[in-house]
């Protein structure tokens, strides 16, 4: 219970400095809001009356506690740009990415865990080289290719689903529902690879264990072996590279939303940094780090369940957490 | 159409470029673009989808406004006048206009019987409250620096139902033709506060819905004045990425892209797709190379002078952009326009070198900045700096990032490439970007000069003699201007091939005659 109290209260410390580090940086984006809402031909002084308006001749940190304050009660500010509430903007293009990351999140699992598995269990075999050959492809391939291609094969040349998103920010579920399958399956393509290959490489080593062969050798079905026995164990490396890609997945995939214009979290923070929309950036990547740290806290919690030896070595050892994989898609997160 | 609302981040990838790529495989696309869409009898009704770059969360149905919704103003919208295609102005909501003998008063009567979508009927008052909106420094509109230099609000009068009157503080003979841009189109009285969303105008479609950086919807206006439009409705779409953009053309998702110059791949993609083709606006990009005159590179009229004769713009247009467009030799006059200057500048590389050295400065070396803003700006970049490279002269490519492009380039380094939509009439381009101290003139000239023949040939009322003075401003700024005019190119759209009559030049677009074919041909 001390480790669970610890966990959160790093995870408090995180989203902390996430937030400083967001204020900042956003501060240094070059450009200037009150230059770019103004347009190319601003006079100086309407420059200067607009950014007093807007608060941005006060200290960098008046405004960062103001901001900080406020968004702990649930207060986000206003849009400098449309200005609509903040909170609303977000959760609508929130809720929007989630129709798209919780299905490829159940899918993309699913799939991946079954098929490392498998490939694990007929290691060596014809199955085992064409799961391998087919994941270091999708690895390869950038997500906006597989987005691509999947608009010229099902959108173009046999017009089952919609290329993009035409309504915008108030399409509705309707609307939407036509639109969703192409950005699923995308991201499900993205991300399957990484977590087969984990998978796959410690459900092996799980299989080699001492424990896996005397199973075995005592005549337990090798099903059995595999899902009762090797698998709870060989999840736990499994598991941050998952959580990764979860949070990857509901922080708001840009390049995804963009491809097929849906409006959900990472068009809208593309759109709000085009137009320096602080106040907007600010919220989402403030979303994007509670996200990273509750869907982590969530992976090693999980890991505390699966894992009994995590639950009693906890006091000696301060915090035995499993390594991230290899193939962590580190290069995934969004920026 | 404004800068403002194409110089947008856009997520460039190499979508486009991929889509070619995947459909060339299936039969190679014809290599001549088509110039311009097809005319015919269109079937009547029908609802047009257009997909377009929004300006911003921000944008807004008030034209004056620097952030309008554009393609919707020219739908829902008239203005007192407006230009044909060779930069004449005619009528739109005013049928005759008049000035007094030394064109300090101009008279515009309406035309009759014309109501706004709430059925209320135009008067002069209208106008008069339109042009106090447009002036009003709280609407920050980008044409109010032109306007205001010459009267004030209570400079325009209302004579009577359908007469309206302005009195000038200087003499201005094309004064008229300053009310043809898009900020200038009228709204009822009082409307101000709630135009941005209601859009009543008398144009040829009324309002239905409409979503800031979304989607929307314009119905026929059976009551228009100039004849019920062809179509029944039409849907506008938001869709900031250029190659999503694109893609909802080639899955028939949209019509036509509006704002949207497609490069050469796309467009022979788009042309060689089933469904989609391609038309040209002639010469509606204005590609410009400023001179930061103010810079110690080009304070010296001879080095400028040098810059120009050292590059060849017809060959610079097949280079660039495969002669898409027509030749600009640094006259920033559009070639269809009657005011332009006929013949053009020599074409000297010899000379060139020869001024450099005389100014000190042979072998001068430094950046030109370019940007993926637009795709033909790198291009343009690159066909110059080979160019000038005969006359000695080493420029590097320098691409910025399109994001602070137009903040942190544009009339800051001394030289970049970039660009205008055509479209002004002859006086306000030539005002707005040439006249020292404009707040569009790029390149820091202060010429006064220029400055005299430009006021000289606005109290000419004689419009031979007139045409003549502006055209002697564009030998002088061939001659000694520091904002190089190398091309104009084609924009070239992307529409569905169903779409018939469609027709755009400078800011106008034909909402009244565009249509689709019956869908059984």
């Amino acid at each position: 219970m001390i480790y669970v109290a610890r966990r959160l209260l790093a995870s408090v410390v995180t989203l902390f400095l996430a937030s400083f580090f967001v204020f900042f940086a956003v501060q240094a984006l070059p450009g200037d809001v009150a230059e770019q809402l103004l347009g190319q031909n601003a006079t100086p002084e309407a420059v200067a009356t607009l950014r007093a308006q807007l608060g941005l001749d006060q200290s960098v940190w008046v405004r960062y506690f103001d901001w900080l304050s406020s968004a702990v009660h649930g207060d986000l500010g206003t849009s400098l740009v449309s200005g609509e509430s903040v909170a609303e903007t977000l959760s609508t293009a929130f809720g929007h990415t989630l129709l798209i990351a919780i299905p490829a999140m159940i899918i993309g699992v699913t799939i991946s865990v079954l098929l490392g598995v498998w490939a694990a269990a007929r290691r060596g075999t014809k199955v085992d080289n064409t799961v391998s050959v087919l994941t270091l492809i999708t690895m390869s391939i950038p997500e906006f290719v597989v987005a691509t291609v999947l608009i010229i094969v099902f959108a173009i040349v046999i017009p089952i689903f919609p290329a993009v998103v035409l309504q915008g920010p108030s399409a509705t579920f309707s609307d939407l529902l036509p639109a969703l399958w192409l950005p699923i399956v995308t991201l499900v393509i993205s991300m399957v690879a990484y977590i087969i290959r984990s998978t796959r490489s410690s459900t092996i080593d799980g299989l080699t264990t001492e424990y896996a062969t005397a199973a075995e050798l005592k005549g337990v079905k090798r099903r059995v072996v595999l899902f009762k026995h090797v698998l709870p164990t060989a999840m736990l490396p499994v598991l941050p590279v998952i959580s990764i890609n979860v949070a990857w997945l509901l922080g708001g995939v840009v390049v995804t939303e963009t491809v097929f214009n849906y409006p959900g979290l990472g068009k809208l923070m593309i759109d709000s940094v085009s137009t320096r929309d602080l106040p907007v950036l600010q919220a989402i990547a403030l979303l994007s780090a509670c996200v990273y740290v509750l869907v982590n806290l969530a992976a090693d919690l999980l890991a505390l369940l699966l894992d009994p030896r995590q639950r009693t070595s906890r006091r000696r050892s301060s915090r035995p957490r499993p390594k991230p994989a290899l193939e962590a898609k580190t290069s995934e997160v969004p920026t | 159409m404004p800068q403002g609302a194409t110089r947008r981040t856009l997520l460039q990838g190499a979508l486009a470029g991929l889509a070619a790529g995947g459909l060339t495989a299936c039969g190679a696309p014809p290599l001549i673009l088509p110039k311009s869409a097809v005319t015919g009898t269109p079937a009547r009704g029908g609802t047009l989808h257009i997909a377009r770059p929004a300006a911003s969360a921000a944008e807004t149905l008030d034209s004056a406004s620097s952030l309008s919704a554009y393609e919707y103003l020219g739908a829902i919208y008239n203005r007192l006048v407006k230009l044909d295609v060779k930069g004449k102005t005619v009528p739109d909501l005013a049928t005759e206009w008049s000035s007094n003998s030394d064109a300090t008063q101009w008279t515009f009567t309406l035309r009759a019987g014309v109501s706004f979508h709430n059925g209320k009927p135009l008067t002069a008052a209208d106008v008069r409250y339109t042009i106090a909106h447009i002036l009003d420094p709280d609407t920050a509109s980008p044409q109010a620096g032109t306007l205001s230099t010459m009267f004030g609000p209570k400079d325009v009068e209302a004579v009577d139902d359908r007469t309206v009157r302005f009195r000038l503080k200087t003499p201005n003979a094309e004064f008229p033709s300053l009310l043809t841009a898009y900020q200038c189109y009228i709204i009822p009285e009082g409307s101000a506060k709630t135009i941005g969303k209601t859009g009543i105008g008398t144009g040829p479609f009324r309002l239905e819905s409409y979503r800031a950086a979304g989607a929307g919807a314009v119905v026929a206006n059976e009551d228009y004045f100039d004849g019920r439009p062809v179509l029944d409705r039409i849907e506008f779409f938001s869709i900031q990425d250029t190659s999503a953009r694109v893609n909802a053309l080639l899955s028939s998702q949209v019509d036509l892209l509006a704002q949207t110059n497609m490069d050469n791949a796309t467009a022979r993609v788009v042309t060689g797709s089933r469904g989609t083709t391609v038309a040209r606006v002639p010469n509606a990009q204005w590609y410009t190379i400023p001179m930061l005159a103010t810079s110690k590179e080009f304070q010296d009229p001879l080095v400028r002078r040098a810059m120009k004769l050292a590059y060849d713009s017809d060959t610079l247009l097949q280079t660039a952009i495969q002669g898409t467009g027509s030749g600009g030799w640094d006259n920033p006059v559009p070639p269809n326009l009657e005011a332009r200057l006929p013949g053009h500048r020599p074409y000297d590389p010899e000379q060139a070198r020869a001024l450099l050295k005389k100014a000190g400065k042979d072998g001068l070396r430094i950046p030109i900045y370019t940007s993926a803003y637009e795709p033909n700006l790198t291009p343009i970049a690159v066909a110059y700096a080979e160019q000038v490279r005969k006359a000695g002269i080493d420029l590097t490519i320098t691409s910025v990032s399109s994001d602070s492009y137009y903040t942190a380039v544009w009339m800051k380094k001394p030289l970049m490439v970039s660009y205008w939509y055509t479209g002004r009439p002859v006086d306000q381009l030539l005002n707005q970007i040439f006249r020292s101290g404009s707040s569009y003139n790029e390149s820091g000239l202060s010429d006064k000069r220029l400055d005299e023949v430009l006021d000289a040939a606005r109290a000419d009322t004689n419009e031979q003699s007139r045409r003549a003075k502006y055209q002697d401003a564009q030998q002088m700024i061939v001659d000694n201007g520091a904002d190089m005019t190398p091309i104009f190119g084609d924009r070239i759209v992307g529409l569905s091939d169903r779409v018939v009559n469609y027709q755009e030049y400078g800011f106008e677009f034909d909402y009244v005659n565009i249509g689709l074919k019956a869908s059984s041909s």
